[in-house]
């Protein structure tokens, strides 16, 4: 399991990028999804997903379709024109962010023993 | 795939509603995401309502409101402010204007500051902030935004205000801003809204209500506007009054001359030209006094006004404005916001000359003085005379009373002086 410390800054990313991969989502679909990338080492919970998700609409990175399904209303979400561009965005800075960690927490055995 | 029934769903929903969730479009997503949630289990084989006890845990008691308070909180921090501000304003302002309404009609100090700030805070803010939300909720909900209507609601709405808050100060242009908001209200607003009621079929009854509350509203106002005296009463009014001035003038001349016969007639009756030169000056006194408050009321009606009045003191009358002016009168007799009015002070000096002129006159005469400067109580269910003649008193009715009492002065003059001339006099106390 990831903590969820670690999840909170990057869950943004997260979402944007499967939305980027998919096309169209709705809440559960994208829990769903994390869950099955990770084998089940992250799960996302509702607290942190979907405040996220309106905070994204709320700034048009991503737009919200209400589809009738059944008897209830299914909301999904795709990614607007800026919402693309942030995820590409947020994904290279998120590599980059995990090379330099990287670089910190497995120093590569220095040549020099002198 | 197991799909839930419309009961089930309904079960589901009421478990999240228990919760205290009210966005609504939160609690939609939040019922799609434990209905499948609730389906996934059931697809493992359980019962709905074994498997509803297993993803209960993720209802919990205080997750989904927490989940809304944080929604709210990261989506729309400024647009809820402003809410919370509308909905305080929109307690206050009306609180506001119904005090200083009452404070108006008490002539208790504050009024105007009350009312002006509560009429600012409606249309320069309430109103704007109004529009903006409604705005703001339509756009959400995905539908198109009338603009034209929100708009010329809004101008309509402002100018209104804005009129009744100058109709308030006496500042000149208010008439202008009111007629020019019906005008905006009747041929545009109006028939933008009966459209819209007509095309919007979800806020039908709401629209509706608005249209109906606006039609009153401009109905009411034109039939204020249609209540104000006529135009032809104030021209009789001001006609009459024209006559006292001229009436005064003549008599005024005519009382000059006995005053110089008495002093030529027999210069060695010094008690008789003293007493003739006392009641002279009282009378001149009073018409002064009176004269004042005349230019008083009639400068208090309009500004402009100011420009018919020259510099003794004399008006244009037929260069006076807003003739049917009814606060000014009240303003000047009855007092203003701590200001005490003079309708009082006004009755007591008629009595004070009536009473000292009627001691000088014979008999027969005084009867007569006292009944042309009468002031006791009048009407059906006897009121003060100041109340009588001046409660509710158009300006150039006030205006027409107070040049007749003037014109009466100089009669009563005019009579005790041609007494004194004739050799009658009675002497009083001798």
């Amino acid at each position: 399991m990831v903590s969820n410390d670690l999840l909170k800054g990057t869950l943004k990313t997260i979402v944007l990028k499967l939305l980027e991969e998919k096309g169209r989502m709705y809440g559960y679909e994208i829990t769903q999804e994390v869950e099955r990338l990770t084998q089940g080492k992250i799960q996302l919970t509702w607290g942190a997903l979907y405040p996220t998700l309106h905070k994204l609409e709320a700034v048009h990175l991503i737009t919200a379709e209400e589809v009738s399904i059944g008897k209830r209303v299914r909301k999904y979400y795709t990614l607007t024109e800026s919402g693309t561009k942030t995820a590409k965005e947020k994904v290279q800075e998120f590599l980059d962010f995990v090379t330099i960690m990287g670089q910190i927490l497995n120093p590569k055995p220095s040549l020099n023993l002198g | 795939m197991a799909e839930l029934t419309e009961k089930e769903i309904r079960k589901l929903n009421r478990e999240i509603e228990k919760q205290g969730l009210t966005y609504t479009e939160l609690q939609q997503e939040l019922l799609d995401h434990l209905c499948c949630d609730v389906e996934a289990e059931m697809e493992e084989g359980l019962e709905f309502v074994r498997a509803l006890e297993k993803v209960r845990g993720k209802i919990g008691k205080d997750r989904i409101q927490q989940i809304q308070e944080e929604t709210l909180l990261l989506i729309n921090q400024k647009y809820r402010i402003m809410k919370k501000f509308m909905y305080i304003l929109g307690m206050i302002a009306p609180s506001m204007l119904i005090t200083g309404t009452i404070f108006k009609i008490q002539h208790w100090p504050g009024a105007g500051v009350l009312l002006t700030l509560s009429l600012f805070i409606l249309g320069a803010i309430y109103l704007p902030v109004f529009v903006m939300v409604k705005i703001r909720d339509t756009r959400k909900k995905g539908k198109q935004v009338n603009m034209p209507m929100y708009i010329f609601g809004l101008i309509a709405g402002i100018i209104f205000i804005a009129g009744a808050m100058f109709k308030i100060q006496h500042w000149p242009g208010a008439n202008i801003m009111i007629i020019l908001s019906g005008i905006v209200t009747v041929f545009v607003f109006i028939p933008i809204l009966v459209i819209q009621a007509l095309k919007d079929k979800e806020n039908q009854v709401q629209n509706f209500t608005i249209l109906i509350f606006v039609l009153s509203f401009v109905a009411i106002t034109f039939m204020i506007y249609a209540l104000r005296v006529s135009k032809n009463v104030l021209t009789a009014f001001t006609v009459a009054a024209e006559g006292h001035i001229n009436s005064t003038e003549i008599v005024e001349a005519r009382n000059k001359g006995y005053l110089d016969q008495i002093e030529l007639a027999d210069p060695d009756s010094e008690a008789i030209i003293l007493k003739a030169k006392e009641i002279t000056a009282r009378t001149d006194a009073l018409d002064d006094y009176i004269q004042d408050m005349i230019v008083e009321i009639v400068v208090k009606s309009h500004p402009d006004n100011l420009a018919a009045v020259d510099s003794e003191g004399n008006i244009l009358l037929e260069k006076v404005s807003s003739k049917d002016m009814v606060g000014s009168v009240e303003v000047v007799i009855f007092g203003d916001e701590g200001i005490p009015g003079k309708g009082k002070e006004l009755k007591g000096k008629i009595d004070e000359y009536r009473d000292f002129l009627a001691k000088m006159a014979d008999p027969e005469l005084a009867v007569m003085i006292e009944k042309l400067l009468d002031t006791s109580p009048r009407g059906e269910a006897p009121l003060p005379w100041e109340e009588y003649c001046f409660r509710q008193t158009p300006m150039m009715a006030a205006v027409n009373l107070l040049t007749n009492i003037q014109t009466n002065f100089r009669i009563a003059e005019g009579e005790v002086l041609s007494q004194l001339l004739h050799g009658q006099l009675v002497e009083v106390g001798e």
